[in-house]
């Protein structure tokens, strides 16, 4: 997914669009329509951070920084006493301790391997045929929760029909499945030292199933903020405001990209 | 890069590039060509018995596909790198092999070298474990194994003399290394981390007298810099078994950072230690290789009896280094399957959380494929210390 | 913390031999030992590793050795180990390194951290050591870092490291050129390892009682010989799955009488089989050999499944680590510490001369290739654990070089003229890939599916000899 937010002093209009092959042409959709929302005009920006796998990728964007400070920073923007970060997408997840001051002082990451983000989820959703949005829902149902053995996304695919057709309820295998994920993330953060208040963000912070699996393992409650989706885009603006309000006080000039939507040719 | 390459540095990656075309040439000049692997072989007894040592490198683009099907994927990657080329005759110039007992991986492939690769020499050189009086007297023993290996090879008999004056060739390469780390010093480096890398791994495919001449040329193109042309950048030393690429190395200054420091094979724990050259030669020897070769490997003892004295002792060296080029950050790289240094992780962990520095530990697997991977784990510990 | 939940319990392996079966409560009974040793304080206990050669001395010294290594291997066999195994991920070990050590020290840092025993401890669980005794050797990088690791969770438990090194097999070197300079210092550490025991135990080494149990262990040895070699019978009265089992004596409990008295009985059950013409299988109809690797101890069921398509294995490399000394021509001396160092270097060099004398061939290739022709094996399977190095590396290429240099059975074949041909063929190998005890390298399916794909291949070799 491609996210936007436009930020003056609190957040002006923020879009969730999807992402494809064609990464750059799909950013300057979601930036049109996220400029739409907040009735502006693209060279009234200011200044453009962009954040995540595709941030190399955004044609636009005036610098790049990672997703680990980006959702770090705003998360601490919307929960001051955040500790611990718990990043589930759909390509990766990853954990960020923080200090006292909002810093980042350590983080884990997983890109390696489906299993370990919400992309295992969605593969099983899609196996069960059960719209993406309902699995957590669904999960919550479950009294006996099905132990999943197999790790990987291709196997656990394969149990999971298994199972179906000994006549295992959806349920018990969707609550099993939340609990396999949510022990390899735990496992992930754990080296972390995990300590209050955890919060869960990315498209698993949208999932219910999940948060109560995540909690249950670490044996804490986990907060959520009331958009997970765009926490990383938002901290990517706050960063770039951040970056203009020090470049104007010290008075160095702010180096931007031209402000005009090129047409993008891949392939 | 905004970094000036003169002649120096074209030649170092002209080596770095085409690795082995000066061996190659030595070779057809009938000179014999030794190669090694790991920092625990005793090079001045190759360069004594007349041959000349050369470092067996992997290739990070290269993939693994002839070495794998006479050698286990448990292996750690870089070595089945190493190997790979080796058995697609990438190193067709050389008269032997070397392997010294630096890990599981070397030991228990040993034979598959030995009988998968046509080479006429191959030597074993036992590295005992532990550092007290017995094993010392033991290595002294073994070096002397060793040298009269080769000197059945080359039919050519090592003396003391020459061993002597060896040891001080390799003892003025240290201090022109030591001269490549001066220009690391300056705030930003005059030198990149790139650049030294890639000229100490262009040295070890070298006669050491044409590494000493390459490494005095390097020295004086950088110093006639004058002033860093970088930028300024996060400080970052770097930990952990050979590097002998310079990708990580790369992508960490193409991120804003600059390596300045090192513990690893193919910079400081390899080339810092001097040979004392006050003790009869084989002693010396068995002192610097055995003790001043700082490698997980090695047992040492824990003479503190507490966990924090331990790492110190055990960690030091990297805590001077890390201090000596004012270091903000590390990154602790380790191989996948390297049980040496992976189970250190969590010591070496709360060592540089006892030095107050920063640490991000990367896993890979020696393969170009990954550094996509660790680019934003990279820029995100960048982020997080700058 | 991570799902703390135990796997399914497995399924109970069946043995071919009384004496196998008896092994389990065997362990019990160590394990509960340790406890109670600890309980009552009187003697020290020590952590250490199996096939170091210096069971005597501890024994001696009454020392109680705790072997880090079976205990994981029960985790293992118990499928208990996943919860251990991840303290030590989130600890940031790899778990691409040794799983032994990875579970022993995920443990070591959950016992420390509360005080106590984990929550439902295989077997009451493993006790904190009075100090460590690691071993580094040409054989094992984790032997001696696994301990290091342990000792930040236990600062106060002192380690002692003895190097034991033997010369590799070079083709070009005899390597009793060497062996001088290897004994010396192997008799070095020994001794360290005995000053460091007497430190700690605040007693004196007997070493009359050190000479009668390294004497102990000598005849153990050859008897472990002579009762294995009765394994060639046709059919084969005691396969690899048992020995498994069997391995448990030879390597936890050597210099105990109970040792011996369990391997003359062992020896005593096998004459009794072979006499009533009783095999591991009922109708042996192939003869393999484990030729590699360490198993998976959660999965030794497999053997079963071998035995029910009727394979039986005769012998095995793992976990025999004994030879026959009376073909080691060891110096003679009275000094049990001296024996011992020249027993270790008599061991590892074992097959070194036979396999300088046969072109292409390398000691463990050698061994292959004798235990071939003694057992007459018709296959080998080796099993790659991919956390282990030690005993892992290497397997691929043994089968290769075997394959190249010893093609031993004639087949006879319909050539091109109409005529039989006799042609020969290369011994067909299995290599099954998983963990010594990390389960979830493991599919039952997968594994089966090679198994039945490698029968019906001996099968086939069976049908054209029969033809």
């Amino acid at each position: 997914m491609t996210k936007v937010v436009i930020l003056k002093e609190e957040i002006i209009a923020s879009v969730v669009g999807p992402t494809g092959p064609e990464q750059r042409r799909l950013a300057n959709k979601v930036m049109e329509e996220t400029l739409r929302k907040a009735s502006l005009s693209f060279p009234q920006i200011t200044y453009i951070v962009s954040t995540g796998y595709g941030r190399i990728n955004v044609p636009f964007s005036d610098r790049q920084v990672t997703e680990v400070t980006c959702h770090a920073r705003g998360i601490v923007h919307l929960f001051s006493g955040a500790r611990t970060i718990i990043d589930i997408g759909g390509q990766d997840s990853k954990g960020i301790k923080i200090d006292a001051s909002g810093k980042v002082v350590d983080f884990v990451m997983n890109d390696k391997c489906a299993a370990g983000s919400g992309r295992f989820i969605e593969v099983i959703a899609d196996t069960l045929g059960i719209p993406l949005d309902q699995v957590g829902a669904l999960s919550l149902q479950s009294s006996h929760p099905v132990k999943i053995s197999n790790i990987c996304t291709i196997w656990a695919q394969q149990e999971v029909v298994s199972s179906l057709a000994e006549g295992v309820p959806v349920a018990d295998l969707l609550a099993g499945i939340h609990y396999s994920l949510a022990d390899r993330i735990v496992r992930m953060v754990s080296r972390l030292r995990v300590e209050d208040l955890v919060i869960l963000t990315g498209g698993g912070a949208k999932n219910k199933g999940l948060i109560k699996a995540l909690s249950e393992q670490l044996n804490r409650s986990v907060l959520v903020p009331p958009n997970p989706l765009i926490t990383g885009a938002l901290g990517a603006a706050l960063i770039g405001k951040e970056m203009v309000e020090k470049a104007r006080k010290n008075k160095t000039p702010i180096e931007t990209r031209e402000r005009v939507f090129k047409e993008v040719e891949i392939l | 890069m905004e970094l000036t390459q003169g002649k120096a540095l074209s030649t170092v990656e002209r080596l770095y590039q085409d690795y082995g075309f000066r061996a190659r040439e030595l070779k057809g000049q009938g000179e014999k060509i030794i190669g090694y692997v790991c920092s625990f072989v005793p090079l001045e007894l190759i360069k004594a018995s007349g041959a000349i040592p050369f470092r067996i490198r992997g290739n990070i683009f290269e993939p693994i596909t002839k070495g794998d099907t006479l050698l286990e994927t448990i292996v750690c990657p870089y070595y089945r790198s190493c190997f790979d080329l080796s058995v697609k005759d990438k190193y067709e110039f050389l008269s032997g092999v070397v392997i010294p007992h630096g890990c599981d991986s070397m030991v228990r492939s040993f034979s598959t070298w030995s009988y998968g690769l046509p080479y006429s020499y191959f030597h074993f050189v036992n590295i005992p474990t532990v550092c007290e009086e017995s094993s010392f007297e033991f290595f002294e023993e073994e070096l002397n194994t060793f040298r009269k290996s080769l000197e059945k090879f080359f039919g050519k008999t090592i003396t003391d003399e020459e061993l002597s004056r060896v040891i001080r060739i390799y003892n003025e390469n240290r201090e022109k290394v030591r001269a490549l780390y001066e220009l690391r010093k300056a705030d930003p480096p005059l030198i990149s981390g790139t650049e030294l890398t890639m000229t100490l791994t262009a040295g070890s495919s070298l006669p050491i007298e044409e590494a000493n001449d390459l490494f005095d040329q390097v020295v004086a193109e950088v110093k006639a810099r004058g002033s860093s042309p970088l930028k300024k950048g996060p400080r970052i030393l770097i930990d952990g078994a050979c590097l002998d690429h310079i990708e990580l190395i790369k992508l960490v200054e193409d991120l804003g950072g600059h390596v300045v420091a090192d513990a690893i094979c193919n910079g400081a724990r390899d080339h810092f230690p001097k040979t004392d050259v006050t003790l009869p030669p084989i002693k010396a020897l068995s002192q610097r290789y055995l003790d001043k070769v700082n490698c997980p490997k090695t047992y040492r003892a824990n003479k503190a009896g507490t966990f924090e004295g331990d790492i110190a002792n055990r960690f030091g060296d990297i805590g001077a280094y890390a201090k000596e080029f004012k270091a903000e950050g590390a990154i602790l790289y380790v191989y996948k399957y390297c049980d040496p240094f992976g189970f250190e992780v969590p010591a070496r962990k709360a060592y540089y959380q006892s030095l107050n520095l920063p640490m991000l530990h990367l896993e890979d697997i020696y393969s170009a494929g990954t550094m996509g991977q660790l680019r934003t784990r990279i820029q995100a510990f960048l982020e997080m210390i700058g | 913390m991570a799902e703390e939940q135990k796997e399914a319990k497995p399924k109970k392996r069946m043995t071919a031999t009384k004496a196998a079966a008896s092994i389990g409560p065997m362990v019990k009974e160590f394990i509960t030992g340790t406890l109670q040793a600890r309980a009552e304080g009187k003697q020290k206990l020590a952590y250490t590793f199996i096939v170091c050669h210096h069971e005597e001395i501890f024994r001696a010294m009454d020392v109680v050795p705790i072997w880090t290594e079976n205990f994981a291997g029960i985790c293992g066999a118990k499928r208990d180990a996943e919860r251990f195994l991840q303290r030590a991920e989130s600890l940031g070990l790899s778990r691409s390194l040794c799983t032994y050590a990875l579970c022993g020290i995920g443990f070591d840092q959950w016992r420390e951290e509360l005080g106590q025993m984990p929550p439902d401890a295989p077997w009451g669980g493993m006790v904190k050591p009075d100090f460590m005794i690691s071993s580094g050797q040409i054989l094992c990088d984790p032997r001696s870092k696994w301990y290091q690791a342990s000792q930040q969770f236990m600062p106060d438990v002192p380690i002692y490291n003895i190097d034991l090194p033997y010369p590799l097999f070079q083709r070009d070197q005899d390597h009793r050129e060497v062996l001088g300079y290897y004994h010396r210092y192997i008799v070095k550490q020994l001794r360290g390892l005995v000053a460091f025991l007497e430190e700690q135990t605040k007693k004196k080494m007997d070493y009359d009682r050190l000479r009668e149990l390294v004497d102990l262990s000598d005849r153990t040895w050859n008897l472990i010989e002579e009762t294995y070699d009765l394994r060639k019978a046709i059919p084969c009265p005691m396969g690899t799955g048992d020995a498994m089992n069997t391995m448990v004596p030879i390597n936890f409990m050597m210099a105990t009488q109970k040792a011996y008295d369990f391997f003359v009985e062992l020896k005593k059950e096998l004459e009794e089989k072979i006499a009533r013409g009783e095999g591991e299988v009922e109708n042996e109809k192939y003869r393999l050999m484990w030729g590699g690797g360490l198993p998976s101890w959660f999965a030794l069921t497999d053997f079963n499944y071998f035995n029910s398509k009727g394979a039986s294995f005769p012998v095995e490399t793992t976990y025999r680590m004994v030879a026959p000394l009376k073909e080691m021509d060891l110096p003679e001396t009275k000094d049990p510490i001296e024996h011992l160092a020249w027993r270790w270097l008599g061991y590892w060099t074992f097959w070194y001369d036979k396999a300088r004398k046969r072109p292409g061939s390398e000691p463990d290739v050698e061994r292959l290739i004798n235990r071939i022709e003694e057992y007459k094996i018709d296959g080998v399977v080796m099993h790659e654990a991919f956390s282990c190095r030690t005993w892992h590396v290497g397997l691929i290429w043994q089968l290769h070089q075997l394959a190249k240099i010893y093609k031993p059975i004639p087949v006879y074949v319909v050539g091109k003229d109409g005529k039989k041909e006799k042609v020969y063929r290369e011994l067909p190998s299995l290599i099954l890939e998983s963990d010594i005890i990390d389960i979830t390298s493991y599919s039952e399916v997968d594994t089966r599916n090679k198994i039945d794909a490698f029968i019906e291949t001996l099968e086939s070799i069976r049908m054209n000899r029969a033809a």
